[in-house]
């Protein structure tokens, strides 16, 4: 017998309420297109809002059964818990699938009302409409997984009266109260610019408008994908005990690729905007961004591919691949249609001009996303073809990625630089020698204090010439206009690039010059590792009710003590290592304790990690966010390059 | 120039379309793999060594059960697939025992688990049949199982009969068996 | 964009050549050090990374804490304190000893190749097809500045400039 269940009701009400109203919303706008009637548009936006409302029902509605541990909901039986902490039964709500899938509805409810609300004084106008029918469309899609095969509001079976809680590694770490929320608004976030693209192609105003009109949501939404992104890796260092940042696993992979075609597109609409030129690049890249969103969320939700990370098998996948492939086929199919009045105006003149390094820039970013997928599906090609198991990991990425990263430098320092239409070597020599000039300088600097190996000095002396191409030019920028130097499109966008070429140098010492040595100690003993000393103070027994854990006291160079644990979480009965950090500006000290251990033991063995660099990663990550809002700020330069056309109208066209 | 800039135009996006539906396709057929018998290298071969206990304390010798047919089921009380194919094996047990002594011996392998939660699971959702330990996972390598849940059939000469990877039912099971010992379906 | 003498003194084509000279010099250099594994921890690290645990979801043995992947471990540790073996011998040496495929780096034959092989062909096909559009546009219209005509503007503005 099936519990019946208040919270159940109301939710699934809201659920249906969502689907009705994206439905109502769609035909109406359509309607209102159609017959060009304004009152129909105007109402829309009212739908928008309702959309939002029913979205919010339902997850408020969810967070209520949570917290109150409304046990008559199956989701709240299988992920709830009495023990679990107040904060992690919050974040109990993204923790699983059906939850995750109420998540997303609530963030992309929140784009589709924000842009109904932004937008409403020019409801009249074709392009928006149509802009709100594709929103709507994503959003009923969603709504109807969460009504049918992600239903997050069965009722469970009568009596159960307690839940295993969240996987432990979900219960450890504050950050998982904001890397999903804040990955997922920079993931649905790409819906408003594809929802416009698509408009911008079935009005056939394919000019500049629908890129000019989504610019900052864009940005945002890529500024939100990139912290989540980090966010992440630091989640996984601080959590997971090997002492890495990223793994190249699929799950992580879903969500870098739609961030390799963003930043592609970020760029490529520069060109756009400055000569109408790259229009088929930049709706691919928007169409590619979204639909690599939705595959993302397939491959990790299907069960398809093999991950720790993954959710558990849900009957979702299904209904994801066929959304997928009808993103891609229509998106392809509208493109091709509106083929003639994509053709651009000009051309490139020079491959040495700042639109050739753009172009050249979409393309390395296609490769690189091109060799991330193909590593991610490749397995399940095997198993289709050969019926064999196979993993790829990252031994594969990273020799596929470090050339294609050490020319991602390169470009970084060479385009900023390049003129519109034409460089001329003078300009070239002239505009490159004092970045030229950083970049020997980091080279020297590494190897007199003792680096080697092709690629992290490669790595040094690329990251030194961008990182001085950069500089270069906010420097010029507040020479010439003080404060304002550093905001603004170009500058902000400068500032991002420091925030990447610190990543990448921090990324490459870490992966080089990591130390490691694993110690039984004594109570009482001390050891010398990588110029600090260990001492193990000793083991001692913590418990709570949702876990027991036997913690290892580590004093670091007669300094605090640290403290690395095995814990065992009672209700799931997973055993989950927790390491201790130590950091620091050169390196972190990492520690985890290994084996099994008893509280009464009196060795233990004590791993040692000594890992360069990892706190600029963080830093690095603060820059391109700091980067991202001064880019948003509005530049006091003059427009760009009154727009070469925008749309052509039949009396123009050839 | 025109002419041909569109016939290259319309080659390249007849090209996404192709490449677009190849890899749709690939995808369901990946994702209809579910539950299929998987190759592996072991298949008519003796089986793999299985020497260990069980969580009555008894010993468990895998070359000891030949003579019947044995059906060696790889779980974890965390794998969301095993605990949703349960029921079926339940069935699958009932229907064996029933048989008495030329049924099938079913037997559950458990690695990196928490002894506890296998039990109290086992309780809650039946199943009286032996639960085997493979602490040091040596069983599972041997067989190269790297993802639960597993189901794999060893005929009574102890030859490696067939390997599912996925969700089994009891009728799927019972099916393979009677068309491998050519015996009416059980 | 203003420049002051030294500024535009120190960019000329000496400056550049000790640039490159040093570059040359640093990284011959550099890229002999060996940077390689320094403790035994270290390389049980190196070549943990190198293989899969054969009974996780794609982790490879460095990352998992898996009964297999420990006792993979222990393995290398063995064979690594023995000091035999080189670090390429004891991946192919514990791959053999399994029964399924342990390494995380697909092989150069077979099915496997191709994770290699298209990357890299479609990189060459991207380049060259990059160079192929460039040269046509630059054919396309091509107007690159002589000497003469840039002192001919030159003149002109200077003239255009005395004469307001």
């Amino acid at each position: 017998m099936l519990a019946v269940s208040l919270n159940a009701a109301v939710g699934r009400g809201a659920i249906l309420l969502g689907v009705l109203t994206c439905i109502a919303g769609i035909a109406i706008t359509i309607a209102g297109v159609r017959r060009h009637d304004q009152k129909a548009l105007k109402s829309s936006i009212r739908y928008a809002y309702v959309v939002f409302f029913a979205a919010l029902v339902a997850f408020l509605v969810m967070e209520r059964a949570l917290i109150t541990r409304d046990f008559s909901l199956l989701y709240v039986q299988e992920h709830g818990s009495r023990d679990t902490p107040f904060l992690y039964n919050v974040t109990t709500l993204w923790s699983a699938l059906e939850g995750s899938i109420l998540l997303w509805i609530l963030v992309l409810a929140g784009f589709i009302a924000a842009v109904a609300r932004k937008f409403r004084a020019r409801v009249g106008d074709e392009l928006l409409a149509w802009a709100m029918v594709f929103m709507f469309a994503v959003g009923l899609f969603f709504f109807l997984l969460a009504f049918g095969p992600a239903n997050p509001f069965v009722t469970g079976p009568v009596g159960v009266t307690d839940g295993p809680g969240p996987n432990p590694l979900l219960q450890n770490h504050i950050l998982v109260l904001f890397h999903p929320p804040i990955l997922y608004i920079g993931y649905v976030g790409f819906t408003v610019p594809f929802a416009f693209a698509m408009a911008a192609l079935v009005t056939g105003r394919v000019g500049e408008g629908w890129l000019l009109e989504t610019r900052r949501w864009t940005l945002y939404s890529w500024g939100f994908l990139t912290i989540g992104i980090i966010l992440g890796s630091w989640w996984s260092y601080e959590v997971l005990g090997w002492g890495g940042v990223w793994v190249w696993d699929p799950v992580e992979n879903a969500s870098f690729l739609p961030w390799l075609t963003g930043t592609a597109y970020l760029h490529s609409v520069l060109v756009q905007e400055r000569r109408g030129m790259l229009r088929v690049w930049n709706l691919s890249l928007v169409v590619a961004t979204f639909s690599l969103t939705i595959l993302g969320t397939f491959l990790t939700r299907s069960g398809v591919i093999n991950s720790v990370h993954a959710f558990s098998e849900g009957s979702v996948g299904p209904w994801l691949l066929a959304f997928f492939a009808i993103v891609v086929l229509s998106s392809v199919i509208l493109i091709g249609w509106r083929g003639e009045r994509l053709r651009s105006p000009g051309s490139i003149d020079s491959p040495f001009s700042r639109e050739g390094a753009f172009l050249a820039n979409n393309v390395v970013f296609s490769i690189f996303a091109f060799v991330v997928l193909l590593g991610t599906v490749f397995p399940l090609v095997v198993e289709v073809l050969d019926d064999r198991r196979l993993v790829v990991g990252s031994p594969f990425f990273d020799r596929m990625t470090k050339p294609i990263g050490l020319t991602l430098l390169f470009l970084m320092a060479v385009a900023p630089v390049l003129p519109w239409r034409k460089a001329s070597q003078e300009v070239l020599r002239d505009r490159l020698f004092w970045p030229a000039v950083c970049g020997v300088g980091a080279l020297v600097f590494a190897v007199v204090t003792g680096s080697g190996g092709w690629a992290p000095l490669s790595a040094f002396a690329l990251g030194g010439f961008a990182a001085g191409a950069a500089l270069r030019q906010v420097a010029l920028a507040s020479r010439r206009q003080g404060w304002r130097g550093f905001v603004g499109r170009a500058n902000g966008g400068m500032i991002v690039h420091l925030g990447v070429i610190v990543i990448a140098v921090a990324l490459a010492a870490s992966g080089a010059y990591t130390r490691s040595q694993e110690f039984v100690l004594e109570v009482g003993e001390r050891v010398e590792f990588a110029g600090h000393s260990f001492e193990f103070e000793g083991l001692s027994l913590e418990a709570d009710a949702v876990k027991t854990s036997v913690v290892a006291a580590v004093r670091i160079d007669d300094g605090p003590v640290y403290e690395p644990r095995r814990s065992k979480y009672v209700k799931q009965g997973m055993d989950i290592g927790t390491p201790s950090v130590k950091t620091g500006a050169r390196h972190d000290i990492y520690l985890t304790l290994e084996g099994t251990v008893r509280p009464d033991d009196t060795t233990a063995r004590i791993k040692v990690l000594i890992k360069p660099l990892i706190l600029w990663l963080w830093i690095g990550g603060g820059l391109m966010a700091l980067g991202t809002v001064l880019s948003a700020f509005p530049g006091s330069r003059r427009r760009p390059t009154a727009p070469v056309s925008d749309g052509l109208t039949e009396a123009t066209r050839v | 120039m025109s002419e041909r800039r569109s016939s290259v135009a319309r080659t390249v996006a007849v090209g996404a379309i192709a490449v677009a539906v190849f890899f749709v396709a690939l995808l369901v057929v990946a994702f209809n793999k579910d539950v299929t018998t998987t190759d592996t290298p072991l298949l008519m071969k003796p089986a793999p060594r299985v020497v260990s206990t069980t969580y009555d304390g008894e010993a468990f010798d895998l070359s000891r059960r030949r003579g019947s047919w044995v059906v060696l089921n790889f779980f974890n009380s965390t794998c969301v697939p095993c605990k949703r194919e349960h029921p079926e094996l339940v069935k699958f047990h009932e229907t064996q025992s029933a048989l008495g002594g030329t049924g099938a011996e079913l037997y559950t392998i458990v690695n990196d688990d928490d002894e506890e939660a296998v039990r109290a699971f086992f309780e809650q959702q039946g199943g009286g049949w032996p639960i085997v330990r493979d602490d040091d996972a040596s069983i599972s390598v041997d067989f190269g199982v790297a993802k639960v849940p597993e189901t794999w059939l060893i005929s009574p000469t102890g030859v490696v009969a067939q390997r599912f990877t996925g969700q089994v039912t009891a009728e799927l099971l019972g099916e393979a068996i009677a068309s491998m010992s050519a015996e009416p379906a059980r | 964009m203003s420049s002051s003498s030294f500024n535009r003194a120190i960019k000329r084509w000496p400056s550049w050549l000790v640039l490159l000279v040093l570059t040359v010099v640093m990284l011959a250099i550099g890229i002999g050090r060996n940077s390689g594994p320094s403790t035994a921890e270290e390389r049980i690290d190196a070549i943990a990374q190198r293989l899969a645990c054969p009974t996780c979801d794609g982790e490879s043995v460095y990352e998992s804490r898996g009964s297999a992947s420990q006792a993979i471990r222990q393995e290398i540790a063995r064979q690594v304190a023995a000091g035999q073996a080189s670090d390429d011998q004891i991946v192919a040496a514990i791959d053999d000893s399994y029964e399924a495929d342990l390494r995380l780096v697909p092989d150069a034959e077979g099915l496997e190749a191709v994770i290699w092989i298209v990357p890299v062909v479609a990189a060459v096909l991207a380049i060259a097809v990059l160079a192929f559009v460039f040269r046509r546009w630059r054919d396309e219209g091509a107007l690159v500045p002589t000497d003469d005509e840039r002192s001919l503007v030159e003149k002109a503005m200077r003239d255009s400039e005395s004469s307001t």
